[in-house]
């Protein structure tokens, strides 16, 4: 008896003597050590290196670390001076634009004000059929070299969406020496063509992609020093998130940025690992074809939106690591508004009375969570006396029947989310917009969406936004049902890495320890 | 003999012919854009019809076919709509990962088979037999997914003695690479083991029947003895040409196995590109995993045909 | 790794024994050879479940309980639950309804179509012969696998298809083998005795060559069988077969491979052995024909 309390004594011992750093999630505040190589494991393989025909997140997150944006962005979600120092409307049509001096190039060439026009131009007015970036800078009319450190950009219409676009791919700046030395190779080899903290090295098709340090960087840190840290960057597609959890146990990779549902408690309380989440600007959910039966009926729609148990998809399949959703703006956004909860609770006998015995197919992806939603979702429904006939497809297919024939009835699909809450909703449900898959047309919401685009007054448009919203969400054209997190997964050596979410990993200022 | 294989190879003419067709075919008529996949969420109906004509996809069936042949002769097998890689570099940058598979799968089933084979032919009709026999169907009763998840079930996450899924290049390291190869090849050999255990049990068995066996014995060499130094040359000679089959067939299996352990070769590729409708890779896989089956056929055959005159192929 | 494991092996021409014989009585011919009845019984064991499995099944295998979402096996729940709270064994007895129908509709689709092909093309010899044999050489150029998934990836994942490409897939096997044995009778003299009184040639066939033929079609249906129960699991596990949240053995391994790593083997287990014994079954049964049938492989 006492040998076997003292054997317990020597055990708890031990164990606090082994287990005391492990809990806390604060990071040693040290110095950045300089150096070493950092893997990443993505969800899928890119297709391209070329921010004009880009069309993945996984590419977004790249780009940020080869090239620069005109803008940048803080774990608030404000713009911060990137390429440009200042910018300012002179009037609702006319930008100007103030460029950083003495930046230069991966390969040497100058950024100034004609690079800044180069770029825009090629955005605009690419013959390449996957150009992507047209639609983001619609609004521009002209882009005017006004002296080598300033542009002005001439719009047709006032735009307040325009700042938003600049941080993302259509404010990349690439060497215009660079894109007409490697003209279409760019989209594979864009050797020494950004200015960003690293450079590209190679890429080799699902299996890895290099980066290295860029010894000229312009940016420096509070203390003064050279940024990035780090020597190397491997970007290794993995796509099974098993693979990827399995990797960040072994430290074969050092941070990913989604596990699977099921693993996050797990992730959270490995010792090895870090967790950090964010709520995402995106949400989850499945849009309904209100163009075509069964869901050109109103009621139909709102029948489905009603019978919907949100909180249980969210609990089953990602356990709990996101909220229920209420509408296209999720808490990150600024213009939230908690106060209007539609469609909170499942209530299958209102939807039985609203709407009941149609039948209908919801279109998933073929992921896991896809597949698993579904089935819940069918369930649910089959509650209220609906039928739901279950179509896993894969993606390509389903964005064609969705997106371009618009032949469906419902599709399971989410949105990654943008920084400005027009990313979120009008080219979906403005009519016409390029993913209105359903065809929905509702003048009020047009005007409002129209007006919330015109004004840069951000309490205006936050006002505007909740109206907009409102109506979408009860016209059930889509019916929301979670905002997950953006998540970041790392091993203990990564260090001050910041958390934004819009969910790209920014590498400038991680160091490894 | 001359004859036969001049024959055999004539024969192949009209069916590598109709093998084209099929694979033409097989694919041309899966419903499924490729535009979507490559514009992603860019797509525009606008853009969708600039790389159908790009791909060459607007034109007649027939005609279709008839530069798909062509490019063919040309070594060409298109471009990856993924990615715009030539299809040959997309196979041959994973073709040395299932390469290796493949050949540890086959050491395994041979380093098994053989043995065991041998021991159930000489030990015929007493316990050790049946059981191995039982063994024998059960291995090809295991679907090699079914093996390979309970490979990874128990050596991977129970006893945690292997990393599971994963590929490590030999290059970079041998141990990293060799234990991540360890489960798949067993989930991918355990087939060809057991019929290789049977065919070379029944091969042994024939054998040992022979004259000259007994012969042998009859003047006391003792069984092993007699097993190696006569019998097992004559009795594998079958076994190769078994073998010759499964090499043949080796993207078959590689193709699920690949997928459940993340292993990168063609198999996977395969899939990958089922999935996101990749015509001209898919079609380039099932044409050149055809056409090495074919081959490997012809071979096998031409083997039989030396091996055994009595037979007759009029 | 050739799956088809034809009853003989690839590129002989089929060299069938031909011997008067009275079929032998089953109660006979399992007395003989009890490895039979192993294989029977576990037949008759996978497929009464089957049937009775909307009776004997403890749960609705559709019912989806999220509350009970990854129970490991215990008292309620034998096989435990998977990821929807929905009972594994339920699900596991009520996917032999989707397999075995998938694989006798496609050994009756090769062997329909592949017997009339061969019977075809070696009763009329000549083009006709080498055409369909030209469309066989084809259709086995390819690794069985590999054309079964490539053309329900083609034609569309769904149980339907999953049973015609697996049933393609079958139809070289038969038509050699009925042609080999066409071709071997054609030439007796009962035969030409026939033909020459102006006997059709379906009777001739009928009355002279199935009988023989019935042995070696008795076995290779067995065997087609368990390639059949695999070929529709491989599909399954990938995706191509009956839609979720249809009970398929091999789409609950898919799914439950994503838990693995959770520490939730009762997932895939289930099904898994589900799987094998089944192929198992075939395997053996046929095996065990094939020594007991066939004369000429007897040891």
């Amino acid at each position: 008896m006492r040998r076997a309390g003292i054997l317990l004594l020597f055990a708890l011992i031990l164990s606090a003597c082994g287990g005391g750093g492990g809990g806390t999630s604060t990071t040693p505040a040290g110095t950045p050590k300089t150096g070493g190589t950092l893997k990443i494991a993505q969800e899928t393989e890119i297709n391209t290196l070329d921010p004009n025909t880009s069309g993945l997140l996984v590419e977004r997150e790249i780009y940020y670390n080869l090239y620069d944006s005109l803008l940048g962005i803080d774990a608030k979600l404000n713009f911060i001076p990137e390429l440009a120092t200042a910018w300012k409307y002179t009037d609702d049509k006319t930008l100007v634009m103030t460029l950083r001096k003495d930046v230069k190039f991966q390969d040497g060439t100058a950024f100034n004000a004609d690079a800044v026009k180069f770029n825009l131009d090629r955005y605009m007015t690419s013959t390449d059929p996957a150009a992507a970036r047209k639609s983001d800078l619609g609004s521009v009319q002209s882009v005017e070299v006004q002296d080598p450190a300033t542009v002005v950009i001439h719009l047709k219409r006032a735009d307040a969406t325009l700042l938003a676009a600049f941080v993302d791919r259509a404010g990349m700046m690439l060497s215009p020496t660079a894109l007409q030395q490697l003209g279409s190779k760019v989209a594979q080899t864009p050797l020494q063509a950004g200015s960003g903290p690293f450079e590209f090295v190679e890429w080799k098709r699902d299996d890895h992609l290099t980066l290295k340090r860029n010894p000229d960087y312009w940016r420096k840190d509070k203390a003064g020093h050279q940024l990035p840290y780090l020597d190397q960057i491997i970007y290794r597609p993995l796509i099974d998130l098993n693979a990827i959890l399995a990797s960040l146990k072994t430290a074969d990779v050092d941070m990913a940025r989604t596990v699977a549902g099921k693993d996050v408690d797990a992730v959270r309380s490995d010792s090895t690992l870090v967790y950090k989440a964010t709520p995402s600007l995106g949400y989850q959910g499945f849009e309904l074809n209100v163009s075509a039966p069964p869901f050109n009926d109103p009621a139909k729609a709102k029948a489905v939106a009603l019978a919907v148990d949100r909180a249980q998809i969210l609990k089953n399949v990602i356990l709990n690591n996101g909220v229920v959703s209420y509408g296209p703006i999720t808490p990150a956004s600024w213009a939230y508004d908690p106060s209007e909860k539609i469609y909170d609770k499942p209530d299958p006998d209102k939807a039985k009375a609203t709407a009941t015995g149609f039948s209908f197919t919801l279109k998933t992806a073929n992921t896991q969570d896809s597949i698993q939603t579904g089935q819940l979702i069918q369930a649910q429904l089959a509650k209220a006396g609906i039928t739901v006939n279950l179509l896993p497809e894969d993606f390509g297919k389903l964005t064609l029947e969705t997106r371009v024939q618009h032949q469906f009835d419902a599709a399971l699909t989410g949105w990654s989310g943008r920084i400005d809450p027009d990313g979120n909703m009008y080219a979906f449900w403005h009519t016409g917009g390029s993913f209105n898959d359903g065809r929905y047309s509702n003048t009020q919401v047009d005007q409002l969406l129209e007006q919330a685009r015109a004004t840069t007054d951000q309490a205006k448009r936050k006002q505007i936004y909740q109206d907009a919203q409102k109506v979408v969400a009860a016209d059930a054209v889509y019916v929301f049902v979670y905002d997950p997190v953006v998540a970041q997964i790392s091993t203990k050596k990564v260090q001050n890495f910041t958390l934004i979410p819009d969910g790209i990993n920014r590498l400038a200022e991680v160091w490894k320890s | 003999m001359v004859e036969y294989i001049t024959r055999r190879l004539g024969l192949m003419v009209p069916t590598a012919f109709l093998v084209t067709v099929a694979v033409f075919l097989l694919i041309h008529l899966t419903p499924g854009d490729p535009a979507t996949v490559i514009l992603a969420e860019s797509y525009t109906p606008e853009a969708g019809a600039k790389i159908h004509q790009d791909l060459g996809l607007d034109k007649p069936l027939p005609q279709q076919y008839l530069l798909y042949v062509g490019r063919l002769f040309h070594g060409d097998l298109g471009r990856s709509v993924r990615n715009k890689l030539p299809v040959t570099q997309a196979i041959g940058e994973r073709l040395s990962a299932t390469l290796e598979l493949g050949f540890a799968a086959l050491i395994w089933s041979l380093l098994i088979a053989i043995p065991l084979g041998t021991i159930a032919a000489l030990r015929r009709g007493r316990a050790l037999d049946v059981v191995a026999s039982g063994l024998t169907v059960a291995g090809i009763s295991v679907p090699n997914f079914v093996l390979g998840i309970l490979l990874i079930l128990f050596f991977g996450l129970l006893l945690r003695v292997l990393p599971v899924g994963g590929f490590v290049a030999l290059g970079e390291s041998v141990p990293d690479n060799l234990s991540r190869l360890i489960m798949p090849a067993i989930a991918l050999g355990t087939f060809g083991t057991a019929s290789n255990m049977r065919f070379t049990r029944s091969s042994m068995i024939e054998v040992l029947n022979q004259d000259y066996i007994r012969t042998a014995r009859a003047k006391g060499a003792g069984w092993w003895q007699v097993v190696n130094r006569h019998a097992l040359k004559n009795a594998l000679i079958p076994v190769v040409t078994i073998v010759g089959l499964q090499v043949g067939a080796i993207l078959e299996g590689a193709l699920v196995t690949e997928t459940v352990f993340g292993w990168p070769g063609v198999g996977k590729l395969a899939v990958e590109s089922i999935f996101s409708k990749d015509f001209p890779v898919v079609q380039g896989i099932v044409l050149l995993s055809a056409l090495s089956f074919m081959f490997a056929n012809l071979v096998v055959d031409l083997v039989y045909a030396w091996l055994d005159p009595r037979i007759s192929y009029s | 790794m050739s799956t088809a494991a034809p009853a003989y092996t690839a590129g002989e021409e089929q060299v069938v024994a031909i011997e008067e014989r009275q079929p032998a009585g089953l109660r006979q011919l399992v007395f003989d050879h009890p490895r039979i009845l192993i294989g029977l019984l576990l037949l008759l064991v996978l497929v009464f479940v089957a049937l009775l499995a909307p009776w004997i099944s403890p749960h609705n295998p559709l019912a989806v309980n999220p509350d009970d979402a990854r129970l490991s096996p215990g008292a309620g729940h034998v096989m435990g639950t998977d990821e929807l709270g929905r009972d594994v064994l339920s699900r596991v007895m009520w996917g032999g309804r989707i397999s075995l129908p998938v694989a006798f509709v496609a050994v009756g689709v090769g062997l329909t179509v592949g017997s009339l092909i061969g019977l075809t093309a070696g009763y009329r010899a000549g083009v006709t012969d080498l055409l369909l044999m030209r469309l066989i050489d084809a259709i086995l150029a390819f690794p069985a696998l590999i054309l079964a998934i490539a053309l329900v990836a083609a034609l569309g994942p769904s149980l339907r298809n999953a049973m015609i490409a697996i049933g393609i897939v079958q139809i070289p096997v038969y038509a050699r083998l009925t042609r080999a044995q066409v071709l071997q009778l054609k030439s007796l003299d009962f035969v030409t005795a026939a033909r020459a009184l102006g006997a059709s040639p379906v009777r001739i066939i009928a009355r002279h060559m199935l009988p023989n033929l019935l042995n070696p079609l008795i076995v290779q249906v067995s065997l087609s069988a368990a390639f059949a129960m695999l070929a529709e699991a491989t599909l399954s596990f990938l995706g191509l077969s009956a839609p979720p949240p249809t009970p398929d053995w091999g789409f609950m391994i898919n799914t439950g491979q994503s838990f693995l790593i959770n520490g939730d083997w009762w997932m895939t287990v289930g099904p898994g052995a589900a799987i094998c014994v089944a192929v198992f079954g075939f395997n053996w049964l046929g095996d065990a024909l094939r020594d007991a049938l066939d004369p000429r492989l007897r040891r």
